[in-house]
């Protein structure tokens, strides 16, 4: 019966564990082209603390969306999920108006919404200009101030309706009685939704939480697309940072890369840890 | 039972149908090219005629072209060459000498015929006493301008320098501002360097070609007084408006339609490549028919130590892998072009300059003025051969498309930072 | 009472009028796109938002000649649907063996693979190029599947385990009785019994796979081998911005996505609300 489970095993071997191994290999060399590979120990760690400031705008950047686009998704996903359990009229158009923009690839989001903030003709300037606000207008992936928040907000499109599905499905799963048992106690709106539904579905939320942050943490398709990681560093994430410094910049060099994606991997793996703990902690706390 | 089995033919059937799929068709012989230029049709259709030449000559050739944007070009390239791959021969800007670094090209030295390239074309190639590339395309930074725009707004420029002073052009700036025209029109959504070209003509001006050359090498600090003059000149024009709004979004091929269609824009500094794009037909992003194109040096310094400099270089270029497993063919695809012959029909089509030895009279038709404007404007230029991009390495040419290309003349970054921040990536000395 | 009733008429109107809004805002783009896509570029520098004066339906056929389109889909279809055919069969043979068969290490496995699912692929992507080149599958589309069956395996394997975990115990105990095999338990209980999830795998894998863009941005480059997202990313001149074309373009990468979801909706909606994803 162990056959089973080989084939698994075997993919996992090939194509993860070697390769996380082999990061680790990688980042106290220097890898060139054509074999050409030198061993340098620990000095792309020291360069990377000692001198690199635009890994700590990635890093800073990343960290920045991590930590507040799952609150966004998940918000507004609940939020919507809760419109559809009150049953609103054309609740299925709604559901798939909000669940499509989860199923559009990366590519397609990104550059739709690189139109979408066009300074010229974009949605976003023409729907200033239209209520009389020309002095707000942006170029909103241009300028620093508004660029990583421009992607975020873009992200969030994509998203929101697949919170929305997860935490519809957590609802319709509550039992009945205790969302009866608030009404009759003439409960408000606001009330049935902070002291039972969210309580309730909790795990979910939870889940869904660290899900929206590895996410987060991973983002590459729409920055590279629509900012390339500009201007100025503004929306660099760690993984722009790796890609370009491994097949973009003119040192075609693996090895300095392969250090920020080891780094990278132990503060990914200390988050999750952490969160795991301090939502175990809270769990012990209220039960 | 059954399921299973069905389920593991299916499985089988997919995996033959992969592996026959990664196995290219082969020809007896096949000669693969990648090359930028994808949508240049003049250039595609230049390029094509050679290779049917060759396969014309060999019945068992056939030379397979893929043709790209230059961005996913470069990423291509790098992970195929990495990997042992790519094909025989591709196109490269002479800035890309990491290629060259890394023992990814082969030398062509006794492979292509020389005595029909320019000297000076060849010299950009050149690295540790060896040529590395065929320089196809040869440029230099063009400051192209709207007459009738100029006209309006009262100034014009003539022989023989046809360039404004410091002082003018600033008020030439404010005074299209104010009346809501785009002074400089120019676009970094999707390029490292057109940014810059303002700032490194003037400082290239100011400084004359050693000193400039010592900036780009290092061996010059940025905090130079006269550095900071240009810098602080610059400022002042992006202070009063110079580019368009979108400038830090708006792509290369946006912004010549922003120039010379909608909204339209005084001056466009631009290699003298702009031809390649807005010679096409309107419907594919060329200029208007009746466009009043015109050309000018960029603005004299005062002081300056060399106004009538300005920067010329190879820009495409074609260059073979060193894992080649076809070099002479290579080779004589490449002899094809290094033709009078050749060279004649580039001008002609393209109405580029180029690296290849031509006779600019053989021009006739419609762009023959244009022609003998670019050569009037250059009468007097003094050339210093390669861009910024062809220095800068590493962390300087990052902060180079950054700062020099994006943060400064977006006015996100004043001069002092700028400069600081240029200094610190790419001051050696 | 009226009261009551009238604000609750109230802030019913003011609920469905917030719904709206939210929902020009995510549909809006899409209506915007299939409107540009009909419509030449000429007409829409004139006026973005216009609605189509003439349809154009011949960009479409244009967008797809014009380009490799073809090749694209092609590749796309192979690589994503044997890449999803071997997640599904794998994953849930892995699954069934954690879930059903108490072996030492068996939780070790579990955790190992689940927690690859938290690792961003930034981390491997770099030595996965240098694997794929060493393996003589870099610029393959079978290294692809493979690399995609790999990325994709954790999340495969954590929902299908948690799913099978629940099944019935007895199911299996009168299997046994009855002399079936592991591998006619496997096909003939699991599969049937556990197909909420697997269709959620399913779909999920599909979705995911056919927007991926990272992986096949670094692994693929022969023009030949591209898959959609990498083709639809070729669509960007940088001649001219052909908006017409590539709103065409976009709209051709959309639409099979949206059939395949009109299609099992309700399938995937059902297999998350079993619990496939909690």
């Amino acid at each position: 019966m162990i056959v089973f489970v080989t084939p698994a095993l075997l993919m996992y071997a090939a194509f993860t564990a070697y390769p996380v191994i082999r990061t680790f290999w990688n980042s106290v060399h220097i890898i060139r082209p054509g074999g050409r590979t030198e061993f340098v120990g620990l000095d792309h760690y020291v360069e990377l603390f000692a001198n690199d400031d635009i890994f700590f705008r990635a890093v800073t950047n990343t960290l920045t969306w991590a930590g507040v686009a799952p609150l966004i998704d998940v918000g507004v996903g609940l939020l919507l999920a809760l419109c559809l359990y009150a049953r609103v009229p054309f609740a299925r158009i709604f559901r798939v108006a909000w669940f499509t923009p989860v199923l559009i690839s990366y590519v397609v989001v990104a550059i739709l919404w690189m139109w979408i903030y066009n300074y010229d003709w974009g949605v976003a300037n023409m729907l200033l200009r239209s209520v009389g606000l020309e002095d707000w207008q942006q170029t909103w992936i241009g300028h620093p101030d508004t660029a990583l928040w421009s992607l975020i907000f873009a992200h969030a499109w994509k998203w929101a309706g697949f919170n929305m599905v997860v935490c519809l499905a957590a609802i319709h799963a509550l039992p009945r009685e205790v969302l009866e048992a608030a009404e009759l106690d003439n409960c408000g709106w606001f009330h049935k939704l902070v002291f039972i539904i969210v309580p309730m579905i909790r795990p979910t939320l939870v889940n869904l939480l660290i899900l929206a942050f590895i996410g987060k943490m991973r983002v590459f398709d729409l920055v590279w697309i629509m900012t390339g990681g500009g201007p100025m560093w503004s929306t660099e994430t760690v993984s722009t940072y790796v890609y370009k410094r491994a097949f973009e910049w003119n040192t075609f060099d693996l090895g300095y890369p392969s250090t920020v994606a080891a780094i990278w991997f132990i503060v990914v793996l200390c988050c999750v840890l952490g969160l795991t703990w301090l939502f175990r902690q809270r769990d012990r706390l209220e039960y | 039972m059954r399921q299973a089995r069905s389920w593991m033919a299916a499985a089988a059937l997919a995996g033959a149908t992969l592996t026959g799929a990664a196995v290219p068709a082969q020809a007896e012989r096949e000669l693969t090219l990648w090359s930028h230029w994808a949508d240049h049709e003049t250039k595609v259709a230049f390029v094509e005629k050679a290779a049917r030449e060759l396969e014309s000559r060999h019945a068992d050739v056939t030379v397979k072209i893929t043709w790209y944007q230059k961005n996913p070009l470069y990423a291509a390239l790098q992970s195929a060459l990495r990997a042992g791959q790519g094909p025989d021969i591709f196109y490269l800007d002479p800035d890309r000498t990491e290629y060259i670094d890394n023992g990814l090209l082969l030398a062509l030295d006794d492979l292509v015929n020389w005595d029909n390239v320019y000297g000076w074309a060849r010299s950009a190639w050149q690295h540790d006493g060896k040529t590395w590339g065929f320089p196809l395309e040869a440029s230099t930074v063009e400051w192209y301008y709207n007459r009738d725009l100029l006209a309006q707004l009262g100034y014009e420029v003539g022989p023989p320098h046809y360039q404004l002073s410091q002082t003018d052009f600033q008020a030439l700036v404010e005074k299209a501002t104010s009346e809501g025209v785009t002074p400089i029109v120019q676009g970094v959504g999707d390029r490292p360097y057109p940014g810059a070209y303002v700032t490194h003509e003037l400082l290239l001006k100011k400084l004359g070609t050693d000193d400039y050359g010592k900036l780009l090498n290092g061996g010059l600090s940025f905090k130079d007084p006269r550095v900071m003059e240009v810098f602080g000149y610059v400022e002042g024009l992006v202070k009063a408006g110079a580019y368009p709004k979108s400038f830090s979004t708006l792509k290369l091929g946006e912004s010549h339609y922003y120039f010379h269609t909608r909204p339209g824009g005084v001056v466009f500094p631009i290699g003298s490549w702009y031809t390649s794009r807005a010679f096409n037909p309107p419907d594919k992003g060329g200029q208007p028919e009746d466009f009043p194109l015109g050309m000018m040096n960029g603005p004299a310094m005062d002081g300056g130590a060399c106004n009538a400099c300005k920067t010329n270089n190879v820009a495409g270029s074609f260059v073979v892998n060193a894992g080649t497993a076809n070099p002479d063919l290579a080779g004589e695809f490449l002899n094809i072009l290094a033709t009078p012959e050749y060279g004649n029909l580039w001008l002609s089509t393209v109405l580029v300059q180029t690296g290849i030895k031509a006779d600019t009279s053989t021009i006739t038709g419609p762009y023959r003025d244009y022609f003998k404007t670019l050569e009037a404007v250059n009468e007097s230029a003094e050339y210093f051969f390669g861009t910024p991009l062809q220095f800068f390495k590493g962390k300087c040419r990052e902060t180079f498309e950054q700062v020099m290309n994006t943060g400064f003349p977006a006015g996100l970054v004043d001069s002092e930072t700028a400069t600081d921040m240029m200094n610190d990536g790419c001051f050696t000395g | 009472m009226r009261d009551t009733l009238s604000t609750r008429f109230l802030g019913r109107t003011v609920l469905l009028a917030i719904l709206a809004l939210y929902t020009c805002y995510s549909a809006g783009p899409f209506l915007w796109i299939a409107s540009m896509s009909l419509r030449t570029t000429s007409e829409i520098s004139a006026n973005a938002y216009a609605l189509p004066e003439t349809l154009h339906w011949e960009k479409y056929i244009e967008a797809w000649t014009g380009s490799n389109y073809g090749t694209y889909f092609w590749n796309s279809t192979i690589v994503v649907v044997s890449a999803v055919l071997a997640l599904t069969i794998i994953g849930a043979m892995a699954a069934h063996c954690l879930a059903r068969y108490r072996f030492p290490g068996n939780r070790v496995v579990l955790f190992v693979i689940f927690s690859t699912l938290i690792f961003p692929p930034q981390i491997t992507i770099i030595s996965l190029f240098q694997s794929l080149v060493e393996y003589r599958l870099y610029d393959t589309l079978l290294g692809l599947t493979l690399v995609y069956i790999a990325i994709q395996l954790p999340l495969t394997v954590y929902i299908l385990e948690g799913f099978f975990a629940r099944i019935p115990q007895d199911l299996y105990d009168a299997a046994k009785v009855d002399g079936y095999s592991h591998w006619e338990i496997f096909w003939k209980i699991t599969m049937p019994v556990g197909m909420p999830a697997i269709a959620t795998t399913v779909i999920l894998n599909f979705i995911n796979l056919w927007n991926e863009f990272l992986y096949a941005v670094v692994l693929i480059t022969d023009e030949s081998n591209r898959t959609l997202p990498l083709g639809v990313q070729k669509f960007m001149g940088d001649q001219l911005e052909d908006i017409g074309m590539i709103s065409t373009g976009l709209m051709i990468a959309i639409v099979p996505v949206i059939v395949v979801y009109a299609f099992f909706s309700e399938k995937l909606i059902q297999g998350m609300t079993a619990g496939a994803v909690k």
